[in-house]
Parts: C-alpha cells; sequence; structure tokens
C-alpha cells in the first residue's frame, strides 16, 4: 500500500524538486507563506508592500550572517564570533572609505573577518576543542581587541558615499513601480550572494565535502576528503559574510559602535535553523537561511504592530525562541518522514 | 601452523610479516603475520580486544607497525596513511565510517572522487552523469537500486554495506577489507551481503572479513586467521577445522 504510493507521487515530486535549489526550503517557505497569511489577516495595515520591504530591510544584516552561518553549520559547526566579526568589518569600513580609500576599505573589511574565521576553524583543528567553546572564546576575544584598538569609541560619518549607495542605496527601479515600496539595493547583494553559496554547497566539489564532512566526518576522511581543509574554508566563509554584514550595515547607518551585532550572531543560527539546517550538519540550505532570517524579521514586525499589550515589541525574543524549537521540530519530523 | 615467512607469501597479493605494534608499554600486536591472496577470501578472526582493528589499522595506514614489514604485490611498501592504501587499491569498508547517511547514493558512490564538468573557468559536479555511471555500474556488479538520488539513511544495512562493496569494486580495489559486514544484518540480507563478496572473489579481488563471529564468515571465507590478545593463533584452510573448533581458538578455550 505505502509502496505504491511512494511510486505514483515520485515523479512528480522529482519534477518540483527540479525547480528548487533543493528539497529542504519547501518547509520554510511554507512556515514563511503561512506567517504572512496570518499576520495579513488578523493584524491591520500589515498587508502592504511598506511593511513588506521593511522586512526586508530589517532581515538584511541577520540574512547576510545567516549565509555564512548556514554554510558553516552544514560542515557541522557553530560560529558564536560572527557579531563580533561584523562590527570589526564595520570599523574597517568606516574608517577606510573616511580616509578616502572605499576600495581598500572593502578589500580589508571582507578579509579581515574571513581570516579571523579561518582562525577559528584553525584552533578547532588543531585542538578538537567543539567549535561552540572556541566562538565563544573568540567572540569576546575579538570584540575585546576592537574596544582596544577604538578604544571603545563609536565610529560615525555623515557624508553618504557612492560606494555606500551601491550597497544600500534606495532600489528605485523596484521603488517606482511600486507606491508605497522601499527596498534597498542590499537585497539584490544578499540574492547574489545567496546565489553563488548554494551554487557552491550544492554542485560543487567542495560542497559535497562539506554535506560529507557535516554527516559523517569519519567516512569522508575515509575517502580521502581534507576534512580540516574542509572546516577551516567554512569557518573563513562565515567570517566573510559577517564582513558582508559589517558593510551593508555601516554603508547604511554610518554609525558603528564596539557593541553592533552583538546577540545577532544568536538570530543568525536560528534564522538557518529555522531555515531548515540540521544544527548538527550535513544538511540545509543557503535560501533556506536566507527564508529563516525573513520568517524571524516578519514575525518581529507582526509582533510589534500587533501591540500587544505586557508584550512590549523589544519583548520579541521571546517569539524567536518559540520559532527554533517549533523549527527543529519541524526539521525533525520531516527529516524522519523521509 | 604459524605462518612462516616463505618466498610464496611474500608473494601474495597482501603480506603483513611479523607485525608488532606498541603502544607506549602495552602490546597490542606481538609478530602477528598475515596476508591474503587475489580470488581469495580470508576471514580475520579474533574476540573483541584481540587486535584485529589494530592489525588492519597498520594495513590502512592509520597506524605505522613498530616492527615488521608489508609486502604489497611482492614488493615492501610503507603505508603512510588511509589515502596512500586506497591508491594502492586497498579499501576498506567500516561499518558506521562507509558511507554518509544524509547524502545521496551517487554522491556517496563518488565522494572524494567526483565526477566534475567545466563550465568555462568553473567546475561543477556532473550530478547526472555520476547517477548514472553509479546506476550502472552497481546493476554490473547486481546490485540494484531504485534510484541514485536517494539518501542513503533510508536503505538498509545490507544495501548500504553493498554499495559501499561496489564502490570499492568499480573503483579497482584489489583488496576489499570488510569489517563486521554482517554483524547487524537480517538473515536475507546477509545472504545478498555474502553473494556480493563471493562476485569480488569471482572477479579476483582479495577479500578480508573481520569478525569475532567464526559463525558470520565460516561458509565464505577460503582461509581463517586467529588471533587472540595480540598474538597469531594460527591460520588454517577451509575444511581443515569445524566451526566449533575455530570458535574454541578464538575465545582460547583450546589451544591450537
Amino acid at each position: 500500500m505505502e509502496k505504491s504510493l511512494i511510486k505514483t507521487s515520485a515523479p512528480r515530486l522529482a519534477k518540483v524538486r527540479h525547480f528548487l535549489p533543493n528539497s529542504t526550503i519547501v518547509a520554510p517557505v511554507a512556515v514563511l507563506l503561512v506567517v504572512l497569511v496570518l499576520f495579513s489577516l488578523f493584524v491591520p495595515k500589515f498587508f502592504s508592500f511598506r511593511s513588506f520591504s521593511g522586512i526586508i530591510n530589517a532581515a538584511t544584516l541577520t540574512g547576510a550572517l545567516a549565509i555564512g552561518i548556514g554554510f558553516l553549520m552544514v560542515s557541522g559547526e557553530f560560529d558564536l564570533s560572527v557579531g563580533s566579526n561584523l562590527a570589526i568589518s564595520g570599523y574597517i569600513y568606516g574608517t577606510l572609505t573616511a580616509a578616502g580609500q572605499p576600495f581598500l576599505g572593502l578589500l580589508l573589511a571582507l578579509a579581515v573577518p574571513a581570516l579571523l574565521g579561518a582562525v577559528n576553524g584553525i584552533i578547532l583543528v588543531w585542538t578538537a576543542i567543539p567549535s561552540f567553546i572556541v566562538t565563544l572564546g573568540t567572540k569576546y576575544f575579538y570584540r575585546g581587541m576592537l574596544w582596544v584598538i577604538t578604544t571603545g569609541s563609536m565610529l560615525q560619518t555623515v557624508d553618504t558615499l557612492s560606494i555606500d549607495k551601491i550597497f544600500t542605496g534606495r532600489l528605485d527601479i523596484l521603488n517606482n513601480l511600486i507606491s508605497e515600496a522601499n527596498f534597498r539595493n542590499s537585497v539584490l547583494w544578499l540574492i547574489l550572494l545567496a546565489f553563488v553559496f548554494q551554487l557552491i554547497l550544492g554542485k560543487t566539489k567542495f560542497g559535497n565535502h562539506v554535506f560529507a564532512v557535516g554527516s559523517n566526518p569519519g567516512a569522508a576522511l575515509g575517502q580521502g576528503v581534507r576534512v580540516a581543509h574542509v572546516k577551516i574554508i567554512s569557518f573563513a566563509i562565515s567570517g566573510f559574510m559577517a564582513g558582508v554584514a559589517g558593510i551593508l550595515l555601516f554603508s547604511q547607518f554610518h554609525t558603528v559602535r564596539v557593541s553592533s551585532g552583538d546577540g545577532m550572531d544568536l538570530y543568525a543560527i536560528a534564522a538557518a535553523v529555522v531555515g531548515g539546517t540540521l544544527i548538527t550538519g550535513g544538511a540545509g540550505n543557503i535560501w533556506g537561511a536566507l527564508v529563516g532570517a525573513l520568517i524571524i524579521s516578519t514575525l518581529r514586525t507582526g509582533v510589534v504592530l500587533l501591540d500587544i499589550p505586557f508584550i512590549p515589541a523589544d519583548n520579541f525574543e521571546a517569539i524567536v525562541g518559540v520559532t527554533i524549537v517549533a523549527a527543529a521540530i519541524l526539521n525533525m519530523y520531516i527529516s524522519k518522514r523521509k | 601452523m604459524s605462518e612462516t615467512p616463505t618466498a610464496q607469501n611474500r608473494n601474495s597479493l597482501v603480506w603483513m610479516e611479523n607485525i608488532t605494534k606498541k603502544f607506549g608499554t602495552i602490546c597490542a600486536l606481538n609478530d602477528v603475520s598475515f596476508g591474503v591472496d587475489k580470488g581469495e577470501v580470508r576471514a580475520l578472526l579474533g574476540d573483541n580486544g584481540a587486535g584485529k582493528s589494530t592489525l588492519i589499522k597498520v594495513l590502512m595506514g592509520i597506524h605505522q607497525p613498530t616492527i615488521g614489514q608489508i609486502y604489497f604485490e611482492g614488493l615492501p611498501v610503507h603505508i603512510r596513511s588511509p589515502k596512500e592504501a586506497r591508491e594502492i587499491g586497498i579499501e576498506a569498508v567500516y561499518q558506521d565510517l562507509a558511507l554518509v547517511n544524509l547524502m545521496s547514493i551517487s554522491r556517496n558512490f563518488f565522494l572524494g572522487r567526483e565526477v566534475v564538468k567545466s563550465i568555462g573557468p568553473l567546475k561543477f559536479l556532473d550530478l547526472k552523469n555520476m547517477e548514472t555511471i553509479c546506476r550502472s555500474s552497481l546493476h554490473d556488479i547486481g546490485i540494484e537500486i531504485r534510484s541514485a538520488s536517494e539518501r542513503v539513511g533510508s536503505l538498509s544495512g545490507g544495501e548500504r554495506q553493498s554499495i559501499a562493496i561496489g564502490r570499492g569494486v568499480y573503483f579497482g580495489a584489489k583488496v576489499l577489507i570488510l569489517d563486521e559486514p554482517t554483524s547487524a544484518l537480517s538473515v536475507a540480507e546477509t545472504r545478498k551481503v555474502l553473494s556480493y563478496i563471493e562476485n569480488a572473489r569471482e572477479r579476483q579481488l582479495a577479500t578480508i572479513f573481520i569478525t569475532h563471529n567464526v559463525h558470520h564468515v565460516y561458509m565464505v571465507a577460503d582461509s581463517y586467521t586467529i588471533i587472540r590478545q595480540g598474538h597469531h593463533v594460527g591460520t588454517y584452510r577451509k575444511g581443515e577445522l569445524s566451526e566449533e573448533d575455530i570458535a574454541d581458538l578464538i575465545t582460547g578455550d583450546r589451544e591450537s
């Protein structure tokens, strides 16, 4: 009975899968749609392009971090230091663009966090200490060093440079078409980066090794996969995306503090998990991580607009917490059914 | 009955001569000689902790012998890593470490040896080709799969073993090392896996079948090597000893 069911539905499923980057993305997209429909029905003023574009803009930084974290989590590791790397990147980009060196600023704001990410990986590989502990340590160490270098002072600039507009300027082509919409260029950058990293993950030899290392490092090693090498590069990618997030932060707000991005590492991990990435590694999807960031942002906006008494908007962490656990349960349920 | 280093032994496909392996003061292997030849299924028998895995890890290049020499195809070799072992044609199939459960059959089949196609300067996995080759090469050695894109985790233990064996055969392994390949399998699945081992023998592969349970290997093996507490107890041809005799030698209830 069960077998015949599987047979008839298999070709149709295969066809659907053909158009999707990976079947693991179906669940988070469904969750996002359900959340959007529910809020649209019950929250006044929610259903508008104004709030939709607001949700997307608010998800930008978490989304950028989630792309890197999602990639790293597929390899079976965490990175709690991305929030600190975000602030480091913001200072580098801000300082050098203000000094008239935008391209050097861009380069170093990406390279330094990528390098610090790789350092996390190297410590992990050398010491075999779990990534949770390694990056908990570097999270504080990196931010502490940033405090020492900047003496704790905030960096703020007044001018909006043309390079800033390339990253986070208003996306007027789209905004002119849709009234009330307020999209920014950062959306395009995130889509591009998600596409590139999903391509690497799903369609290259290296990506194949990342999945193998995350699911069964012993088997990967047995087949000649350079496990340490794969982990260090995955950590570097996570750091690189923290660098991207730092650039997006500064180019939009022209302000960075030593405390910028603090706590965002956990939102990014939450986004990846909500987006279908297995917390134990070996499964996940970059688009899913991006959708996860959107789900969290939608919940935040919805809760703010709901204006529930006793639950102030600042308290939306409670909603994030519930979402993470619910997503983890959903993921487990789906992977068991497969 | 202990195997002695003769010219004939050294000319067999794999010959590990007088291997001693010490970890600090603990002697895991003491002067053990072991080998396997083309088209032979050699059982490596011993109780838990007897030194079976240590001996195999020496062959796989995971450990270096403290004393002793390995010969491969008649020539002395130094195997320094599993990668080197694989390059000369020694393929190990471990029970839990053979395949990646969350990945598809074809991605597992080609793990570390992926087929890529170039698009400009970039190289991408040729997933379609990988699935086709995986399916047909498994079919050639008598293993039928429903779909090469199916996740390995949804397969039975026997199916997983057979895919790992099939992979070794396809990539030109000369020696297959099977670690407890049938211990967790049903009777029907065990029979299937044994038939793949027989298929490998017909293809002139050498097979090392590691187990602590003589019952699993008695029918399929051509010869048996028994080790106990790091010592070589004896090597016997098929028919020289009964199943019970071998079981007694493994546990030490009887001396050789």
